[in-house]
């Protein structure tokens, strides 16, 4: 069997060496990220039936668990990993014609360790290691959204790092607090002990540790740097960022609460901020003209959704929000891909500037409409099982809180179908701009139409046969609220 | 005046958060913890203290939790830095406007001179430094930092010579490379990753704690590798 | 002073984090901004290393094979903070090339007056 430690060490070592291939010769990089993210999708999909038996507990340095650093490949740990090189495989074959100016050769070093970051975050066990891993992908993702060197790029990647530091030193401090209170970094170790230390202090290492991560994680008071961030990226950079970075944020929230602490008190409060995040996010998105902004502010909306998912603290509740994470990271991606060469066409990125594309780039244009459908939640794409899995959740609970929230995060979804539905309106029914450029009739190249289309026909099988991902969503979400046997498999007794 | 009512409602503040942080449960010293500190099973730096040199050799026990038992986030912080230096280089390398050439002032013979002169010894010192990191304060980093300080002092004394970046390149690639692979011997050899596998040697000589001199020494050049190319980007000498 | 003297250095590492943050907060100028930034960075390691002392603790090397364990202070911070501090270099430097380009487009460093997008 192999061990799930390669999904970091290999596309790490590809990493180092990427520089050295393009002085040897000038278009090998280009490759690299793709043929890293192959590997890591074909290890995590073989090694995930074993973690559904039972997770995989990878030491290092050959001591046992609570004294080195180890890995949890877990049912959850090992989704989003093969989630994460999904995308990231996609993303890596349409950056290779996509990038085009600029540093070329850095850019794919830095887009493959941002995915090594989030793969990172997703499998390790120990605290500050995913501080580590953290910032890996915050900083490879300061760097990406700077990209094109445009003056709204710089600002938003300076931005983005101030606001980013921030929620590092704060993650930090948090830490300290941990490891000052219980002598221990694994996180399993302190779940095990978690009760021996006054809840005051508990509160304030977790209330630390939330705000850091929660930047990262886009919730409502703290995601003023993520429109600037995400529209201002190189289209293939803020598919990973919308599709995959802050789910990795949100999982590091997702773990302390729920694995570290079992803090379930502060749930009905984090469930609020989650309806706000959501309206304020869908509102934003709806009065936006400029397209990417548009998809981000979007974003923000789901991320709500996904939140508020987590926050039911069900065994439903919590695998409606990781299906909303897959629907969402691959409509969204998606949507970020296809509008990449739009944009480029069109060069503009005014929302109306894509009227009449219907005609002019069809299939693209069939594959943006299937993700905006999936993202509404029209059936049968994979957004319409997701958002029905949480509605269901939601009344499952029998709670009027959670009922009531339901009906307002409703609200937001009729929101979001009222802008979507207003852009494949002009996609379809809108006469092209008369001074429409003559290269807008172009389809994108095979490498853009490839990634494109194998999420749409993604989005098409998961909607239609949800089964395909339940059974691996149940005990993810049993691994996230299960934290006896989290500490039983780590601990080893 | 509203200046120094801020600063003193931060000093309260501080005084607040920190009073709760003190007292007997809290830190090293605290009395839980104080309690434990006999048993090796709970308490991490006690028993790296106690069983660190017979499990690796090394007599500098941090350079055995940086380079063995925590040193997968020594893997992460290398190529966190590793970020940092190729970020910085596309943050800069998209730059339209060239920074204007200022004709600089030729160094006086005895600047000129004197840097030559020094640089091979900080280089050495670095070397050094990290050559004997698992047995004296320092390390990979600190190493690292000092050879890069070299690369510096040629920037700022020696005008006009130019530092090579893809000699910087050759370096961070290989280095980090090896890093990796050294890593993927311990797995292949006994199942887990950064596996300290060779042979421990006497303790507190230069030949002992087996990898870990091997992996400081990567360690030394990537991270000078690494700033050397960081100063030559922001001293706009590199393309 | 008695009340104080187990606590002043956590006093201390706080006190710079707030410092760091009003800094962050509070001044227009962006190379001041990331001066704040520097400051909460240090602060935090600081607190970590302070979180692994104990009264009187010596370094943990064994110098000389006599040496005793006892007495020796947690080394496990200050492996973490060996991290930290590079990672905050990291930072600090892509953060400063960052300013760079920022005052390559818009010639001021002052953040009410870089509004491309809206703050």
């Amino acid at each position: 069997m192999v061990s799930p430690i390669l999904l970091i060490a290999v596309p790490l070592g590809l990493a180092f060496i990427t520089p050295l291939l393009g002085l040897a010769r000038k278009g090998a990089p280009r490759y690299v990220p793709a043929v890293a993210m192959l590997f890591n999708l074909l290890v995590s999909v073989s090694l995930l039936p074993d973690a559904l038996r039972a997770p995989i507990v990878v030491r290092t340095a050959g001591w046992a668990p609570p004294f080195s650093i180890h890995l949890v490949a877990g049912p959850l740990g090992l989704l989003l990993s093969s989630l994460i090189a999904l995308i990231g495989l996609l993303v890596a074959v349409y950056g290779m014609d996509y990038i085009r100016e600029g540093a070329t050769t850095r850019y794919h070093v830095l887009s493959i360790l941002i995915l090594v970051g989030a793969t990172g975050v997703v499998l390790t066990g120990d605290v500050f290691n995913l501080f580590v891993f953290f910032e890996i992908l915050c900083i490879s993702s300061y760097a990406l959204v700077a990209y094109w060197g445009d003056s709204a790029s710089v600002e938003a990647g300076a931005k983005y790092l101030i606001q980013g530091a921030i929620g590092s030193s704060f993650v930090l401090i948090g830490i300290g607090l941990l490891y000052g209170a219980f002598g221990a970094l694994s996180m399993a170790d302190i779940a095990a002990n978690v009760s021996s230390v006054s809840s005051f202090r508990l509160f304030v290492s977790l209330a630390f540790l939330i705000t850091g991560f929660g930047v990262e994680a886009a919730v409502f008071p703290l995601n003023a740097w993520l429109p600037d961030a995400h529209s201002s990226a190189p289209s293939s950079i803020s598919a990973i960022l919308s599709g995959i970075a802050i789910k990795a944020g949100i999982y590091a929230v997702a773990r302390v609460v729920y694995t570290i602490y079992g803090a379930q008190s502060i749930l009905p409060f984090v469930a609020l901020l989650s309806v706000a995040t959501l309206l304020i996010g869908e509102m934003c998105a709806f009065s936006q003209n400029d397209i990417k902004r548009l998809l981000a502010y979007s974003s923000i909306g789901q991320m709500g959704l996904i939140v508020f998912g987590l926050a039911m603290a069900s065994a439903t509740g919590v695998s409606a929000a990781l299906f909303v994470v897959i629907s969402h990271a691959l409509a969204k991606a998606l949507l970020f891909l296809a509008s990449g060469y739009m944009i480029l066409r069109t060069g503009s990125r005014e929302v109306s500037s894509l009227n009449g594309m219907g005609t002019r780039m069809p299939l693209t244009s069939l594959c943006f409409t299937v993700g905006a459908f999936s993202l509404v939640g029209l059936p049968p794409f994979v957004g319409f099982a997701s958002k029905f899995m949480i509605v269901r959740a939601a009344l499952e609970t029998a709670d009027t809180f959670f009922v009531v929230l339901l009906a307002i995060a409703l609200i937001g979804t009729v929101i979001e179908g009222a802008y979507f539905l207003r852009i494949v309106q002009g996609l379809y029914f809108k006469p092209a701009p008369q001074q429409a450029r003559e290269e807008t009739r172009k389809e994108p190249p095979l490498s853009a139409l490839v990634p494109v289309g194998v999420l749409a026909a993604l989005i098409v099988a998961v909607g239609l046969y949800p089964g395909l991902v339940e059974r691996a969503l149940g005990a993810a979400a049993n691994d996230l609220l299960d934290r006896d046997s989290y500490v039983q498999n780590v601990m080893g007794d | 005046m509203r200046r120094l009512i801020s600063l003193s409602l931060l000093l309260i503040v501080a005084l607040g958060i920190s009073l709760c942080f003190s007292g007997a449960y809290f830190g090293a010293e605290g009395a839980n913890r104080a309690g434990k500190l006999a048993q090796d099973r709970v308490n991490f730096g006690q028993r790296y203290n106690s069983r660190g040199l017979e499990e690796n050799g090394a007599g500098n026990i941090v350079a055995s939790v940086v380079v063995n038992y925590r040193g997968f986030d020594t893997l992460g912080e290398v190529t966190v830095l590793f970020i940092a230096a190729v970020g910085l280089a596309v943050v800069l390398s998209t730059r339209r406007e060239k920074p204007a050439r200022v004709r600089a002032e030729p160094a006086s013979l005895v600047v000129f001179t004197g840097c030559r002169f020094l640089f091979p010894l900080i280089l050495l010192l670095g070397s050094y430094i990290f050559i004997h990191g698992h047995l004296t304060p320092g390390g990979g980093f600190q190493g690292g930092a000092v050879v890069a300080s070299g690369f510096l002092l040629v920037y700022l004394g020696c005008r006009g010579k130019g530092l090579r970046s893809a000699g910087f390149t050759v370096t961070e690639s290989l280095s980090g490379l090896a890093f990796v692979v050294l890593a993927l011997v311990g797995l292949a050899v006994g199942g887990s990753l950064l596996l300290n596998f060779l042979p421990k040697g006497s303790a507190l000589t230069l030949f002992s704690g087996g990898v870990i001199p091997i992996i400081y020494v990567a360690i030394g050049l990537k991270v000078g590798s690494e700033l050397g190319s960081i100063i030559a980007n922001l001293s706009g000498e590199a393309p | 002073m008695s009340l104080l003297s187990p606590s002043i250095h956590y006093v201390g590492c706080f006190s710079l984090v707030l410092i760091g943050l009003y800094v962050v907060l509070v001044k227009p100028n962006l190379i001041k901004v990331i001066i704040g930034i520097n400051l909460m960075d240090t602060g935090v390691n600081l607190f970590l290393v302070t979180v692994g002392y104990i009264q009187g603790g010596t370094a943990p090397i064994f110098s000389e094979a006599a040496r005793q364990p006892e007495g020796m202070v947690d080394p496990v911070p200050q492996a973490l903070v060996l991290t930290a501090i590079v990672i905050g270099v990291s930072v600090l430097a892509l953060a400063l090339a960052l300013t760079i380009r920022v005052y390559g487009h818009y010639g001021t460093l002052d953040l009410r007056k870089i509004k491309g997008l809206r703050w």
